[in-house]
């Protein structure tokens, strides 16, 4: 009904624009001979500007109307009896209608082309973690197996050495689980992620909180304005967006001894960085880190599991479907930088 | 055997995970009561009077919420959810339907025996506040009750009355989650939309004030978009 309300808005303020450049060209011109051309760019902004065929259409009849009626002759009277009128009313009607056509198909091309490409992220990405929950599974099932069919004949050592490794694939696999969860709560709402204002200080002690548990030994700097921030976001994949990337760090930025979470606040905006100082990314990651296909054509050569451009490009469709970009670089003294920047607001002490 | 153990009711469906978790809790000395539905669950509730309740949200005869509706009737035994879920509205229902605090599947050992131990301490000393002379200890934190006073390793700590409330309440139910709203409604009574922010701001200033981190927050955790929770010294993570 709104959309209706404001498309119907579009079509007569277009219209009624158009019908004033006529009347002002007729005045400084002294001719009418402009007046279809004028109508025409009328009906091909209004199908520009509205949504399906509908508007176009009846801007171009009504056109049609204005055009015999107040510029062609007799001036202010209809006349589709004369054959050269009722020519130009007809080649204006055709124009403007096929005009309107195209216009509206092209927008829903445009549509259906980010449409294609969510698709293609979306099945790139399933691609990559079917590859990869292979190995981990193989892993749990196979060690199991093994301990229960040689209970008594494996050494206590032995087993707990391939319990730990059951422990260690279960928990790739939990993390790869809330991946695939975090991109199901994009995809599955279709008004988009659920904003909430969450305290920046409260986040990155939860993010804390959940990467030591995982990552114990890894001591994170932390590089926080002092004021009071609130960010809007959607917090559970904010959260998970952080832990992403400083587990990535951990896990892929070899010889690195410092981490840093950074956030800075200038002007309603708070931007986010995870800087490690290790091995920096490749250049073939660097070219299009979020994609998601690394993982699936790069074999795994050092036999570590890769989930990093899994997480990457989960990151990068979260930040995304917050209106934001996901950026990396490599930084001049060395190591990895991830950031993004978000609307944030500070407040004074209110009590 | 010994009868002294505490007694745990388990309600829970699905197999693999309820003798996992039963026996986690044996092997830590306590005792379980299972249940796999909840029409079971309030029968075994009624007649065995557990000291704990574990009570998965998902169950096939009727939604865990309608057992906690069942047991918060007339008892005050703790309660905690277990949940698939991440959804913070489901946290909210439930805490706010008087469950004590929640677990997310998947959990690791430790996470689910620091819960029980704290929701067991929750009941047993709800009510130390209200002892005339009593004091509430946390590592190096100490609030006097009657004096109004809270000292962080000695060192008094100059709170407005507001940050004092609310700690204090906080650590009345140290160990129990307590949502946003449960927080504002008693420190200020109604709820209104700028109340979470005003909290949020108080909470700001205590942890300034107690000098804690991000990453290092001893005393209290931030239950994201749900609420905050006291830690209790049994936890330890």
């Amino acid at each position: 009904m709104k959309k209706a309300l404001r498309d119907l808005g579009v079509t007569l303020l277009i219209l009624v624009l158009s019908f004033c450049a006529n009347l002002m060209l007729q005045h400084l011109l002294g001719t009418a001979v402009h007046s279809v051309s004028v109508s025409i760019l009328g009906v091909f902004l209004t199908s520009l500007y509205t949504n399906g065929y509908l508007w176009g259409v009846l801007s171009t009849l009504a056109n049609v109307f204005i055009v015999n009626f107040s510029f062609t002759e007799p001036f202010f009277a209809f006349d589709f009896i004369t054959p050269s009128n009722l020519a130009a009313a007809f080649v204006m009607l055709i124009i403007a209608f096929m005009t309107s056509m195209f216009t509206t198909k092209l927008k829903y091309q445009e549509k259906n082309r980010a449409e294609a490409d969510r698709e293609k992220m979306r099945a790139n990405l399933l691609r990559a973690i079917s590859h990869d929950l292979r190995t981990p599974l193989t892993t749990i099932y196979g060690s199991t197996s093994t301990i229960i069919d040689n209970y008594d004949a494996l050494s206590r050592e032995k087993q707990l050495k391939l319990l730990d490794e059951v422990r260690s694939d279960s928990q790739w696999l939990i993390r790869m689980v809330e991946n695939l969860l975090s991109v199901t709560r994009i995809d599955g709402n279709p008004l988009g992620i659920v904003k909430s204002p969450v305290v920046l200080e409260e986040l990155v002690d939860a993010v804390l909180q959940k990467f030591h548990s995982r990552c114990p030994n890894q001591w994170v700097v932390v590089d926080i304005p002092d004021e009071f921030i609130t960010v809007d976001c959607d917090i559970i994949l904010l959260e998970q967006v952080l832990v992403n990337l400083l587990e990535n760090a951990v896990f892929h930025a070899k010889g690195m001894d410092a981490l840093t979470l950074r956030a800075k606040f200038h002007q309603k905006q708070v931007t986010i960085a995870i800087i490690d100082n290790g091995c920096g990314l490749s250049k073939e990651l660097l070219s299009n880190p979020f994609d998601g296909i690394h993982v699936a054509t790069q074999p795994l050569t050092d036999g570590s599991r890769n989930n990093m451009g899994i997480g990457l490009s989960v990151c990068s469709t979260i930040i995304r479907a917050h209106g934001s970009k996901l950026g990396a670089r490599n930084r001049p003294e060395g190591g990895a930088e991830f950031y993004f920047t978000l609307t944030a607001e500070d407040s004074e002490n209110e009590q | 055997m010994s009868n002294n153990k505490y007694k745990i009711l388990l309600i829970e469906d699905e197999q693999n995970i309820q003798s996992l978790i039963e026996a986690i809790l044996t092997t830590n000395g306590y005792q379980v009561v299972l249940s796999e539905n909840c029409q079971t669950g309030m029968r075994l509730f009624s007649s065995h009077q557990p000291d704990l309740v574990i009570l998965d949200l998902g169950l096939p005869d009727m939604d865990g919420l309608e057992f906690l509706k069942f047991a918060r009737q007339e008892h005050t035994t703790p309660i905690l959810v277990l949940s698939a879920r991440t959804n913070e509205i489901d946290k909210v229902t439930s805490l706010d339907m008087g469950a004590n605090d929640y677990v997310t599947k998947p959990f690791g050992t430790a996470e689910l025996l620091a819960r029980v131990r704290a929701a067991l301490r929750t009941s047993r000393q709800n009510s130390a506040a209200q002892i005339p002379g009593a004091k509430f200890v946390l590592q190096d934190l100490t609030i006097d009750y009657d004096k109004r006073i809270v000292s962080v390793s000695g060192e008094d700590i100059h709170l407005t009355q507001t940050e004092f409330n609310i700690l204090a309440f906080l650590s009345e139910h140290a160990g129990k989650v307590l949502t946003y709203s449960t927080i504002i409604r008693s420190i200020w009574g109604a709820t209104d939309s700028g109340s979470i922010k005003k909290l949020q701001v108080n909470m700001a200033n205590i942890r300034k004030k107690c000098g804690t981190k991000p990453g290092d927050n001893r005393y209290i955790i931030n239950e994201l978009g749900v609420g905050y929770r006291m830690r209790t010294d049994d936890e330890l993570i």
